[in-house]
């Protein structure tokens, strides 16, 4: 490979350099940047003298959410000292100059051989669609580890620059928040690495402690030591001891000179006086105020967040090349009006059977698909999911009848079970669903587009439930 | 036995007054002359006064709820957490409710200052002091008077609690009289169920204690305001300069404000319990640093009340004569008449103890029957301890005036308050080294 590769000369024309079969662009200012147009090339040499325009188009490759663009080999030249997280763990190597692009070439054949290797599957779920394009660039890129970088950017002050860049910085919270789903599932393992104090209101990391006044709040107050003197007694402020005509103390109570630290005196402790209310006290109180939000909370109260240290996992290593994992995210339970899937495919098969042995009985599966949900899931944070859901299942449950039944495959999916009606009543019900929830969602978070997919299809005899309802919702996805 | 009896009675009636006197010259002058009859009399005069000091009080009161000055009440102590609460809930019952409750915590190696801050979070202590390192109570106490804002100071123990008009009983003086400097309050033993010792000292707080405090303070001699209930003026703390360090520290206060002129008086209204030691062990361990603290403070660093110099005050000589008298003198005088008995009359000594026993139990009785009478509030019915009065004779005649004897020779000649581990000894070198 060393020789073929030593026989080609690297081309150079419009940005564009070519060697051995691979084609490269080279980006040096984002006047001539348009993604889009990036997709041909095998690899993208990225002038890195700019440490924010560095910054700007990694995190444009990297939170892409097509895996042609997230997993682009991206290579930095003219880069100084990197200190930037996100600079230093989401390029694939820098060269000094075009003359080393050879080097490169086994790297981004590793790259596109890895990639190779990853199934294409279209997930419904945001925390599996997130951890699917996470384990695949680490696959590629044949890391282990998901590494915290101290981040001044970071709303948490930390960042995880591979998961991270999915997110705005000041969204940081919910990295941790899908670290900690992803630990539940298994597919990483967490190594202690530090702890970080969140603001309880928006979960931002920035927060100034002060020392306060228990009595009003403020931070403008004065500590002095105690001293105690021992032949009297006395014990009071240093100031006590001070006087106007020279530097040595003495006692006010018996005003002899106070000579040596633990023969005559000692200062066994210290006191707080606040400039603000005269109060006097030893204990002051710790607050912390978020410079994102304001909020100004005790300290106790703040939410506390362990960050690790995460490495792959067997389950992680296999999800990661095989791209096949399931979420163990069940929401069912936790809504009411609706049954747990697996509950329903029981319903489902045991409906099937009455329908083989008596011939009236009719039933037909809708199935709702909220095509651009997770962009809303992920602004909202879980709690707000889960109303939502709810809201959405009770908008179903008012439209049918009360034998029919629901369930929520999974947080973009929820299918329903309806009885003893032809399949054009029901997609008339289903439109009406339909706008209503979009209507819901509109009203609710900032005239936010829900677009809604759906299919309706009677119940089959023949064919196995569970093979049917896969069959509309991949239709549902594909259409999409 | 009778026969004894008998040869007992035929002495007593042949050998005539005089003889009489000449034998049980100590319990005639000293025991029966001056803490009974002269303290009856005393009494009596104060009751008499009842309803004039009653009228006065009255009036006192409606000035001093008027007024409503600001009251610190100090807790110092080590390791006193566990009865904090407490004391913080009984605080709370008070009738006098403008006071701020300042805890003092002298180096506590137990969960003191965990309790404390959780208590003062909740409202429940108004400023907690900690001295990381230990100073000593006087220490203690004069951080939290540094750092208090009352115009009275009331200093109390954390393991005592008090009636709930006890803080109003007893600052009212300081309205009654504008020349009083501090106030001492009426101690009751709290625990005088829990042994034998604790009934005798339930006996002889009531009588020695009360009647006594009362009776001093009716002559304006009252010498002694306990830590565990005082009440002082600020601006004659201020005087002073607070606390010297002990042990005895309260009569040390005490005698300080006297010398500057101020009144001392008691309240007997102003009720406290406290628990006394409950062994013998222990209480010896208690009354050894108490009785050293008359030779150091009384005898020596006071000593100048009896000297004629400007700040003289007659007052506060008989105060302190006739507590160095009847404590230190007569106790050694006491030996002198044993010696006396057993050289002079051997051959009677077994007429003489007995005699003596009798005569000392009746009085006791007497005393305590009689007293009973002036007593508004008692910790226990009378006829409770009826039954160990006769002890009395053994725990005051001989316990105590053993243990006395033992504190005095050991603070006369060796110093040893100096060496008493309730003061660190940091400070008690440097008192030591000035001697004070």
């Amino acid at each position: 490979m060393e020789t073929s590769l030593t026989t080609h000369k690297i081309a150079f024309k419009d940005n564009v350099l070519s060697f051995y079969n691979k084609t490269f662009y080279y980006l040096e200012s984002l006047s001539s940047f348009a993604i889009e147009s990036l997709q041909k090339y095998d690899a993208i040499i990225l002038d890195a003298r700019d440490a924010d325009f560095t910054r700007i188009i990694l995190r444009k490759f990297r939170s892409n959410p097509d895996m042609t663009f997230y997993l682009k080999p991206v290579f930095l030249i003219n880069a100084r000292e990197i200190t930037d997280p996100y600079i230093k763990e989401l390029n694939d190597g820098t060269l000094s100059s075009f003359d080393q692009i050879p080097e490169i070439i086994n790297d981004i054949n590793d790259i596109s051989l890895r990639t190779a290797q990853l199934e294409h599957s279209n997930s419904a779920s945001f925390e599996v669609q997130l951890f699917k394009k996470v384990l695949s660039y680490m696959f590629t890129r044949g890391t282990n580890n998901l590494k915290p970088y101290p981040d001044i950017n970071s709303a948490i002050g930390y960042s995880y620059p591979v998961i991270s860049v999915n997110f705005d910085s000041f969204e940081e919270s919910k990295v941790l928040d899908h670290l900690e789903w992803a630990e539940k599932e298994n597919l990483i393992w967490p190594d202690f690495y530090d702890r970080v104090y969140l603001c309880n209101n928006c979960k931002c990391g920035h927060l100034s402690y002060r020392e306060i006044c228990p009595n009003c709040d403020s931070a403008n107050m004065r500590s002095e030591d105690l001293v105690h003197h021992f032949p009297c007694g006395y014990i009071g402020a240093l100031s006590d001891f001070k006087n106007n005509i020279d530097t040595a103390l003495s006692c006010p109570k018996c005003s002899k000179n106070l000579r040596h630290i633990g023969v005559d005196y000692d200062k066994p402790s210290v006191i707080n006086h606040c400039q603000n209310c005269n109060e006097v006290f030893q204990d002051y109180l710790v607050k912390a105020k978020c410079v994102q939000c304001g909020n100004d909370s005790d300290v106790q109260f703040l939410i506390s967040k362990n960050i690790h240290v995460y490495k792959l996992t067997k389950k992680g290593r296999t999800a990661a090349l095989s791209g096949v994992f399931n979420s163990d995210f069940v929401v069912s339970d936790q809504v009411n009006g609706a049954i747990d899937p697996k509950m329903f495919n029981t319903m489902m098969h045991y409906l099937r059977e009455r329908m083989k042995s008596n011939a009236a009985i009719t039933s037909n599966i809708a199935v709702l698909y909220f095509e651009n949900i997770f962009d809303l899931y992920r602004t909202i944070g879980r709690a707000k999911e889960q109303e939502l859901l709810s809201e959405m299942v009770s908008v179903i449950r008012s439209n049918v009848a009360p034998a029919d039944f629901i369930s929520i495959n999974n947080p973009s999916v929820i299918t329903i079970c309806m009885n003893d009606a032809s399949t054009e009543t029901v997609q008339l019900t289903i439109l009406k669903i339909k706008k209503t929830i979009e209507e819901l969602v509109s009203n609710n978070f900032q005239k936010f587009n829900l677009m809604i997919q759906s299919a309706v299809s009677p119940l089959s005899k023949e064919l196995a439930f569970e093979k049917q309802l896969q069959t509309i919702i991949k239709e549902l996805v594909e259409k999409s | 036995m009778i026969e004894f009896i008998d040869n007992f009675f035929n002495y007593i009636t042949e050998v005539g007054p005089l003889k009489l006197l000449r034998i049980f010259w100590f319990f005639v002058f000293f025991e029966f002359a001056r803490f009974f009859i002269f303290e009856l009399l005393l009494v009596v005069s104060w009751r008499l006064r009842a309803t004039s000091r009653g009228r006065r009080e009255a009036m006192a009161r409606e000035r001093l709820f008027i007024d409503r000055p600001l009251v610190s009440v100090l807790v110092p102590g080590k390791n006193e957490g566990k009865h904090i609460y407490k004391l913080a809930n009984s605080l709370k019952e008070q009738t006098y409710t403008n006071f701020e409750f300042i805890v003092i915590d002298d180096g506590s190696d137990d969960d003191t200052s965990r309790i404390c801050k959780s208590l003062q979070k909740n409202g429940m202590i108004d400023l907690f002091l900690r001295n990381e390192v230990r100073g000593g109570k006087a220490s203690a106490a004069n951080l939290g008077y540094r750092f208090s804002k009352g115009q009275i100071i009331v200093h109390l123990d954390a393991d005592c609690s008090y009636d709930n008009d006890a803080i109003e009983k007893i600052i009212l003086p300081f309205y009654l009289d504008k020349n009083i400097g501090a106030v001492g309050g009426n101690i009751l033993v709290r625990n005088y169920r829990d042994s034998l010792c604790a009934t005798l000292q339930a006996i002889e707080y009531s009588d020695t204690i009360s009647i006594g405090r009362i009776t001093s303070s009716s002559l304006g001699i009252y010498r002694l305001v306990s830590g565990a209930f005082g009440a002082f003026k600020r601006e004659a703390l201020d005087r002073v300069g607070g606390w010297d360090i002990g042990p005895g520290l309260d009569g040390d206060i005490t005698v300080k404000l006297r010398k500057l002129g101020y009144n001392i008086v008691f309240a007997p209204d102003a009720i406290c319990q406290t628990s006394v030691p409950d062994t013998f062990r222990k209480l010896v361990k208690q009354r050894l640093r108490w009785d050293k603290s008359i030779i150091r403070f009384r005898v020596r660093k006071h000593r100048d009340v009896f000297y004629p110099n400007a700040t003289f005050r007659f007052s506060n000589f008989v105060s302190s004569a006739e507590n160095i008298t009847y404590n230190l003198v007569l106790n050694f005088k006491w030996w002198l008449y044993l010696f006396d008995m057993i050289i002079n009359y051997t051959s009677l000594l077994g007429f003489i103890f007995p005699f003596n026993i009798l005569l000392y139990t009746t009085n006791n009785f007497l005393k305590f029957l009689v007293f009973s009478l002036f007593r508004k509030r008692k910790n226990a019915p009378v006829y409770y301890f009826l039954p160990y009065l006769p002890c009395m004779v053994i725990y005051f005649g001989f316990y105590l005036r053993l243990v006395r004897t033992v504190a005095y020779i050991q603070e006369l000649f060796f110093k040893k308050s100096y060496l008493d581990s309730w003061n660190p000894s940091k400070s008690s070198n440097q008192a030591r080294e000035l001697g004070i």
